[in-house]
């Protein structure tokens, strides 16, 4: 036996395990719930329990991406830091984002049973759990009602999504942690710092929070927990700044803030004086007004979820009086900056609010929704977090593909009404940008302008759209005249709305670029992944904002927004011959090896045509271009890949979309984002970039769309293939951790049933096998490659860090021919450098804010 | 002269035989006989060797992400 089938067998003890502790642990469905709203969280019994077993075996890959990773050994320093600093300062007493993703490492890592009760009696198991024996926390008596539980080690959420209180209590965590692990029955939930950021930047106060926690959980909320969220809010979003009649005010709703803040050495004499009367106090009492239109603008917002959870408004309206009373005083547009900073530094980061309602001075957009147009529920609601007191806050919003992110950022678009910019990673893109402009609202054609290599033509009126790609705008290599009109047009004036697509392949420093080049009231940023494989994606809270709204793809597909999909990983056995050069091969022309499996053809073949005669389209997705020639040829099937000529992909592409004849194209990395294709229903895989998660959720996002979806009992299917026992088994599981956490419960295939009896089978006999092996071996390591360029990833990641690299390759040497040819003494040197220290760059600004601590 | 010798039946997928050659090639002394795609007949002393060492092969190729939290 091999030992992974013996893993296998392990797996399902684990399955036969958990399910059955979680059924009798939370068998107590019958609650006495205190919410009129009761539905049943068990309709979608479908994905079943597999689901749940792998939650558990994958639920901690993103152990820590929304914090920065600092070495082990480090911590205890950064812990003495955090102290020696509060002391030095009189006026704070917690830290900056910087500091607080430290305590966020220390609360995590921390042994928490320090808030053992001393009359704790350990029982007889408890050793076994060690410090994760949380049996001290006692189970209130109504805890069959109550949908949460909270560990005090780590700030772990479990959700009970099929309880009555499911609803909300997601809606609730949603803002103020970071979703894990989202399969039907049991969630998973973490609350960060970033994450409890991101929720005071949306207007929950600390109490809120807590109180609400408590209300949901059946323990008692631990005091690591309370605590842990008062050091993390305490400071944040406590100070905002807000643009009003283009005038820039800093603004608090605690008195003493404001008296702090003006007292600061620096940040005091930036003030201006305009209202001597009221400014004697520092304080502008603002009329109820405004407040009066905010809550009228969204009746969905977080606070209505707690009215809903909390059961009565009593509370919310001394909320809401407190928020009456704003206490702000204005400073001076070019003292932005320095006030920004300062604030940084002691420890209240400003928030930045755009009043669009009340700014006069940028032109307003006649833009508007059509009639037509309608915005699905989880639009709104992603919507509303972003609008949530009438004010544009700015941040970013997670939905997958083919989720109508394009109709967010219009609507949002609409609603600021101001000059708009939107940047997206390809030519593409930008005319389906524009294109949907022009079909889901009243923009006329004139105010849309298009900014891209072959098109440079503005707007002429005042205001207007300009859609743009990020590589044009933050290009900082000689540009054509043309271009740099455009460019001095784009930064010369003041943009209301800047719309930010597909943010998480925006490496840090282009993005700095961009957002500092641009002056945009309010950014928005929009992604289906946030995740990526390296930490990079913590910058982005600081670059644009917190993460406003992240969308639940079961809840999706449920309800018909996005297409239901099956996926499957093929297991395909190596043939004898290639397994016996694998093992002798290098790693790269491993690669090369399991990707031209001859079983994997088969496959690959049988797949093909067996979807074909059930009338799908089919999308073949291959990184490895010689593969995808070697397959598409032998198979006679179009492909495309980075070099194919724009016209013939389009005609393609058309020929797939119309033409019954033609129901399978091969595409290399080319088309795993920006080419939109309703029509597909299937996917196979053959190869991929690594342990690509978010590549292997784009490629899934291609069938997410598909036309077919609302048709009864329609199903999508992904194929992944993978070579039994090779590398790629590795990446394979490691690439679906983020859709498993999405919910999504990949069926193993181990044996194609049919497939030796296909007619015209490839590779049947043994001496195709072998000259297909022949002809493998004769390629170079450099066919093995993946494809350079030409996808989001790279043209984009690439620009800064080659340039880097060219200067530090480069060397410029002497010495005669003898010497070169080993004449003379020397025979070789070795230039090493320290890949590490490529990894480890940052932007100076974010190295201030995240790594401040480490440097000392 | 006939010569009898004691030996294990091992039945296989044809790459985990690739993986037992693979072990044995080091010190040649594990395979008696190769019989066909699948099946092989090895020193039956050497049999919780392979399996040990198959274990440790076949290991790197598996993800584990639990594994990956306990080194960080």
């Amino acid at each position: 036996m091999t030992s992974v089938e013996d893993d296998k067998v392990k797996a399902e003890e684990k399955a036969v395990n958990f399910p059955a502790m979680s059924q009798s642990f939370f068998s107590d469905s019958e609650s006495d719930a205190t919410d009129d709203n009761v539905f049943s969280g068990n309709e979608n019994n479908d994905v079943g329990h597999d689901d749940v077993i792998q939650q558990d075996d994958t639920n901690d890959l993103d152990y820590d991406k929304d914090s920065v990773t600092h070495p082990p050994t480090s911590r205890m320093r950064q812990k003495k830091n955090v102290t020696k600093r509060g002391r030095s300062k009189k006026n704070t007493n917690s830290g900056t984002i910087g500091r607080l993703a430290a305590k966020d490492q220390n609360f995590l890592y921390s042994n928490s049973n320090t808030d053992l009760p001393a009359d704790f009696q350990p029982d007889a198991v408890s050793s076994m759990f060690r410090s994760h024996d949380f049996s001290y926390l006692k189970l209130r008596p109504d805890h069959a009602s109550r949908p949460i539980w909270i560990s005090p080690s780590d700030g772990r959420v479990i959700l009970e999504s099929f309880s009555p209180l499911a609803e909300q209590a997601q809606d609730f965590l949603v803002t103020i942690a970071e979703p894990v692990s989202r399969p039907s029955h049991i969630h998973e939930y973490r609350i960060t710092a970033y994450s409890l950021y991101a929720a005071v930047s949306v207007g929950l106060e600390t109490e809120d929070i807590v109180s609400v926690l408590d209300r949901l959980s059946k323990v008692p909320v631990a005091p690591s927990i309370i605590n842990f969220i008062k050091s993390a809010t305490v400071s944040y979003g406590k100070v905002k700044l807000v643009i009003k009649h283009n005038r820039y005010f800093v603004e608090t709703s605690q008195a003493e803030i404001l008296q702090m803040l003006l007292k600061d050495s620096v940040i005091g004499p930036l003030r201006i004086d305009a209202d001597q009367n009221q400014q004697n106090q520092g304080i502008i009492r603002k009329d109820g007004e405004v407040s009066a239109i905010e809550r009228n603008v969204n009746p969905d917002d977080v606070e209505s979820v707690f009215s809903a959870v909390v059961g009565g408004d009593n509370e919310l309206e001394e909320e809401d009086d407190d928020l009456d009373a704003v206490h702000a005083f204005e400073i001076a547009n070019q003292s932005v900056e320095l006030v920004k900073k300062r604030c940084q530094e002691i420890d209240y980061p400003v928030l930045e609010e755009y009043d669009f309602r009340n700014d006069n001075r940028n032109p307003d957009l006649d833009i508007d929704l059509k009639p037509s147009t309608q915005i699905r529920p989880y639009q709104e609601k992603s919507l509303s977090k972003m609008f949530g007191n009438g004010r544009a806050r700015s941040g970013i919003i997670v939905l997958p593909c083919g989720a109508g992110k394009t109709l967010v950022g219009i609507t949002a678009a609409c609603t600021i009404k101001k000059s708009v910019i939107v940047l997206c990673t390809s030519s593409v893109s930008v005319m389906q940008w524009r294109q949907q402009f022009l079909q889901w609202c009243t923009l006329q054609p004139e105010n849309c302008a298009v900014f891209t290599s072959d098109n440079k033509e503005m707007f002429q009126t005042e205001s207007g759209l300009v859609v743009s790609t990020y590589s044009m705008v933050a290009n900082t290599r000689n540009r054509s005249h043309d271009s740099q009109k455009v460019m001095d047009f784009l930064t010369g004036r003041e943009w209301g709305f800047i719309i930010l697509d597909e943010v998480h392949v925006v490496p840090a420093a282009m993005f700095r670029r961009v957002v500092t080049a641009i002056a945009a009231h309010a950014k928005l940023g929009l992604t289906a992944t946030l995740v990526r494989e390296d930490d990079k994606i913590s910058d982005l809270n600081f670059l644009i904002g917190p993460k406003l709204y992240e969308a639940n793809w079961m809840e999706l597909s449920q309800k018909g927004h996005i297409a239901n999909v099956q996926c499957a990983e093929v297991w395909c056995p190596m043939t004898a011959e290639f397994y016996q050069e694998y093992l002798r091969e290098t790693a790269r022309k491993r690669m090369l090896l399991y990707i031209m499996n001859p079983t994997k053809f088969q496959a690959c073949q049988f797949l093909i045509q067996y979807h074909e005669r059930r009338g799908d389209k089919i999308i073949v997705f291959s990184d490895n271009v010689y593969a995808l020639q070697e397959y598409a040829l032998k198979l006679g099937k179009p492909f495309i890949y980075g070099s194919t000529p724009q016209q013939e992909r389009m005609n393609i592409l058309q020929n797939f979309q119309y033409n019954d004849q033609i129901n399978t194209i091969f595409l290399s990395k080319v088309g795993d984002t920006s080419i939109d294709l309703p029509e597909a229903t299937c996917l196979i895989q053959i190869s991929s970039h690594y342990g690509s998660r978010r590549q292997e959720a784009q490629r899934l996002g291609r069938i997410l769309r598909a036309k077919r979806r609302n048709d009864e009992g329609f199903n999508a299917f992904f194929y992944s293939l993978v070579s039994k026992d090779t590398q790629e088994m590795y990446y394979s599981t490691k690439r679906q951790a983020f859709l498993v956490d999405q919910g999504y419960a990949f069926k193993v295939i181990t044996h194609l049933h049919g497939m030796e009896l296909l007619p015209n089978l490839a590779y049947a006999l043994a001496r195709e096998r072998r000259e297909l092996l022949q002809e493998v071996l004769l390629k170079n390591e450099e066919a093995a490659g993946l494809e350079v360029g030409d996808d989001a990833d790279n043209t984009i990641g690439r620009g800064g860090h080659s340039h880097k690299k060219g200067k530090s390759r480069i060397h410029r040497g002497e010495g005669s021919l003898a010497g070169l040819a080993g004449g003379e003494d020397m025979a070789y040197m070795e230039y090493s450098t320290n890949k590490n220290k490529e990894l480890k760059e940052h932007h100076p600004l974010i190295r201030k804010m995240y790594y401040k601590n480490l440097k000392k | 002269m006939a010569r009898a010798r004691k030996g294990a039946l091992i039945q296989c997928d044809p790459s985990i035989k690739a993986l037992i050659i693979q072990i044995d090639s080091e010190y040649n002394d594990i395979i008696l006989e190769e019989l066909d795609e699948t099946h092989i007949l090895v020193d039956p002393r050497k049999v919780e060797y392979i399996k040990q060492e198959l274990n440790r092969l076949l290991s790197k190729n598996i993800y584990n992400p639990l594994e990956e939290e306990e080194e960080e």
